[in-house]
């Protein structure tokens, strides 16, 4: 069979904050909270993918506080899936731009197509039509914007929630003090481990926002699926002051709770790894979603990240930033 | 030139979607519908049809995915069968309500317990009201024609929804029968290509299926109810179109059978109709006026016509093949339309049902007869002893 040809913009590599793109493609006007971590996302995503993009938008915080009566922040075309059906609507949705190219029904170049997705509508509820688009090869970002919990019903646990969290679903009681007993889901791991055409998982956070264009342009130049986790630090559903939000995704990097690398067909690559890292307790002070914790639940979460970090040292090599691929 | 085949309903409805020129299509493997997703992979593999041919990884995604690609303006078509039509059972009203004329074949099967195989119309009868246009087949070159004519009227710009183009499973989706297959050219004159007035498209930007406040929700709910005012006349105009061009005598909502001096009458969905057919002319033989109504939309309902046909009989019987369990009549639930389509009437004829076809079960000339012999008794006695008749569960009448 002959492979598709996609015919694609490729998407030069941001080299500074200043020199990336003026235009924004994610506007004001929408209903997220102030110090919102996935509404920073979206903006830095749409900004870098530029005015060539379809987004595919499951139900989730950034459908609810976005979409709200018929007002919505993209100017770029958007469309509603179900929380569990972004990586099927995507497929579609790209299936559906390869006939009618080859039909000559529309001439190109192939747009952009990005799930945004939660945490949920990526690897819980939404984890099986997300692995099958992976799968089965369809050139599609998908992006898991992770909060870290259902967010926009209240706060509940998802897969993602990190141990000893208090969500309403996992409150803290007299038979379960550290609320969250559960180690959270790895998805990039998910996508990396089984499923032979993906070529590149990175993972990325708001606060670093040069990153993670990078990685959104750099992804979207590749031919195929390709998947990136973002960390977006949630101010209601952490429980944080709203003007830390930046401060919070730099804490996450720097205690080892989170990690920015890239994998590119098979190989690892870490950015901004800390010299030393900071102790989690750093990070989880200013979560009221933490509060609870008793010295050994920090202490286990602890044992947690260091395990995480050692990991990393066995295979990390430094990167700079990462630079999407110029045309051949 | 045309030229007959012989082709079973699943073969049948792949030739449809063939001549369609579908542009994506998603499949899942589960009987019998699956017949019609290996016929299509078959002719996407060998250059027959120019198709992105998705493997959907369950029957949610199959939907999802056509979804994806009617939203982006390409021809799309799936389908399935049982518990896989209830499995996607979330996707039918976004698509509906996003107003995204693809279609989905549903060969009927049991739904769970007990994992039979066999056909009952309850799987797709379940997704009546979900804003789909629906009907049942009873040839497969009634499934051929219906899945033109579905597209035909599903894209139109006064309608714009999806279809469900429903045959029983194995009695229809399974058993050969006489296809004429038209000229493409000729599909081409009736099917125009599908063009999406609002598509997802980087060209210019839109959002689809932005929330709504509550006071907005009725509006809507308002729009697609009027949409299908204007179905009718889209159905009317597009089965001319049809008879036109392929020579043929399609009535655009109901088949009657010797209905013009029918004192009693069966009301039958989908392929038992042609045992019922049968059983009709040797009741005849032996002086019973019986008739036959097979509506061929469920959705839009034809009430007027289902009116005007059954009006001059003595007594009806719907014949069910699905279950409303705990509805108005502890049966099925063509009687529940059926009584409102009559209720105005001057002169109401009696009404009955018969649970009859469940499970896969076939249902048997005799028992066509012994449906006739309940007919019978009520307008002799001029009166419905029962509201519903356990068909082969009841003391003999």
């Amino acid at each position: 069979m002959q492979a598709f040809n996609y015919n694609k913009q490729i998407l030069e590599p941001i080299k500074s904050l200043r020199g990336a793109p003026r235009e924004e493609m994610y506007v004001p006007g929408h209903r997220t909270c102030a110090g919102c971590g996935p509404a920073l996302n979206y903006r830095l995503t749409a900004k870098a993918a530029g005015l060539h993009t379809i987004f595919v938008g499951p139900t989730g915080c950034m459908y609810v506080a976005n979409s709200s009566y018929l007002c919505t922040p993209y100017a770029v075309s958007w469309i509603h899936a179900q929380i569990t059906n972004g990586g099927a609507v995507g497929s579609g949705i790209e299936a559906a731009y390869k006939t009618l190219m080859r039909k000559g029904k529309y001439d190109g170049p192939f747009p952009n197509v990005i799930v945004m997705a939660g945490d949920g509508g990526s690897v819980d509820i939404g984890l099986q039509a997300m692995s099958a688009m992976m799968y089965r090869g369809h050139d599609v970002l998908f992006i898991c914007y992770d909060n870290e919990a259902y967010a926009n019903t209240g706060i509940q646990t998802s897969p993602t929630t990190p141990y000893g969290a208090n969500t309403t679903f996992t409150p803290p009681g007299k038979m379960i003090p550290e609320g969250k007993t559960l180690f959270p889901k790895d998805p990039p791991q998910l996508v990396i481990g089984g499923h032979p055409l993906v070529k590149y998982v990175a993972t990325t956070c708001v606060s670093y926002p040069l990153d993670l264009m990078n990685k959104v342009r750099k992804a979207l130049n590749v031919d195929g699926p390709t998947f990136l986790h973002m960390l977006a630090p949630c101010p209601k559903g952490w429980r944080f002051d709203e003007k830390l939000t930046l401060e919070m995704g730099r804490l996450a990097v720097q205690t080892g709770m989170w990690t920015l690398y890239e994998w590119e067909n098979g190989v690892y690559k870490y950015s901004h790894l800390p010299k030393t890292y900071k102790p989690v307790s750093e990070y989880m002070k200013y979560q009221g979603r933490f509060t609870h914790l008793k010295e050994e639940h920090i202490a286990k979460m602890q044992a947690f990240v260091d395990e995480k970090i050692q990991r990393i040292k066995a295979v990390a090599v430094e990167a700079p930033i990462p630079t999407p691929k110029q045309k051949a | 030139m045309a030229q007959e085949k012989m082709l079973s309903g699943c073969a049948a409805a792949a030739q449809g979607a063939k001549f369609a020129e579908i542009e994506v299509t998603a499949s899942f493997p589960i009987r019998p519908y699956t017949a019609i997703m290996m016929e299509l992979a078959r002719m996407v593999a060998n250059g027959e049809l120019d198709c992105e041919f998705i493997h959907g990884e369950g029957e949610h995604a199959q939907v999802s995915i056509v979804l994806g690609a009617s939203a982006c303006g390409a021809r799309a078509y799936t389908g399935s069968s049982g518990v896989g039509v209830t499995y996607a059972f979330e996707m039918y009203s976004p698509v509906a309500g996003g107003r995204y004329p693809l279609q989905m074949a549903i060969a009927d099967r049991t739904l769970d317990p007990p994992g039979d195989f066999g056909s009952e119309h309850t799987d797709a009868m379940s997704c009546r009201d979900q804003g789909w246009l629906m009907g049942w087949a009873a040839s497969p070159q009634e499934v051929f024609d219906n899945t033109l004519i579905n597209y035909r009227v599903g894209e139109d710009p006064l309608v714009m929804l999806p279809q469900f183009v429903c045959q029983d499973g194995y009695f229809l989706s399974h058993i050969p029968d006489k296809v004429i297959l038209p000229e493409l050219s000729q599909v081409r004159e009736f099917l125009p290509p599908y063009k999406a007035p609002h598509p997802l498209s980087p060209a210019c930007p839109v959002s689809h299926g932005p929330q709504i406040r509550p006071d907005q929700g009725a509006p809507m709910d308002a729009q697609r109810a009027m949409t299908f005012l204007d179905v009718p006349k889209v159905i009317e105009r597009a089965v001319a179109d049809y008879n036109a061009i392929f020579k043929r005598n399609l009535d655009p909502w109901l088949e009657k059978y010797q209905m013009e001096d029918a004192e009693v009458a069966f009301f039958i969905q989908g392929a038992h109709a042609n045992t019922c057919k049968s059983a009709i002319r040797r009741l005849r033989a032996q002086g019973l006026k019986a008739g036959m109504v097979r509506p061929r939309w469920l959705r839009p309902w034809p009430t007027e016509q289902i009116a005007e046909a059954l009006a001059k009989t003595k007594a009806v019987a719907t014949v069910e093949t699905s279950t409303s369990y705990g509805g108005a009549t502890r049966g099925g639930n063509l009687i529940h339309e059926v009584s409102a389509t009559l209720y105005d009437l001057e002169k109401r004829p009696l009404l009955t049902s018969f649970m009859a076809g469940l499970g896969g079960d076939v249902i048997l000339l005799e028992d066509f007869y012994y449906m006739a012999k309940i007919l019978k008794q009520m307008v002799e006695e001029k009166k419905t002893r029962q509201k519903v008749y356990w068909v082969g569960f009841e003391e003999e009448a």
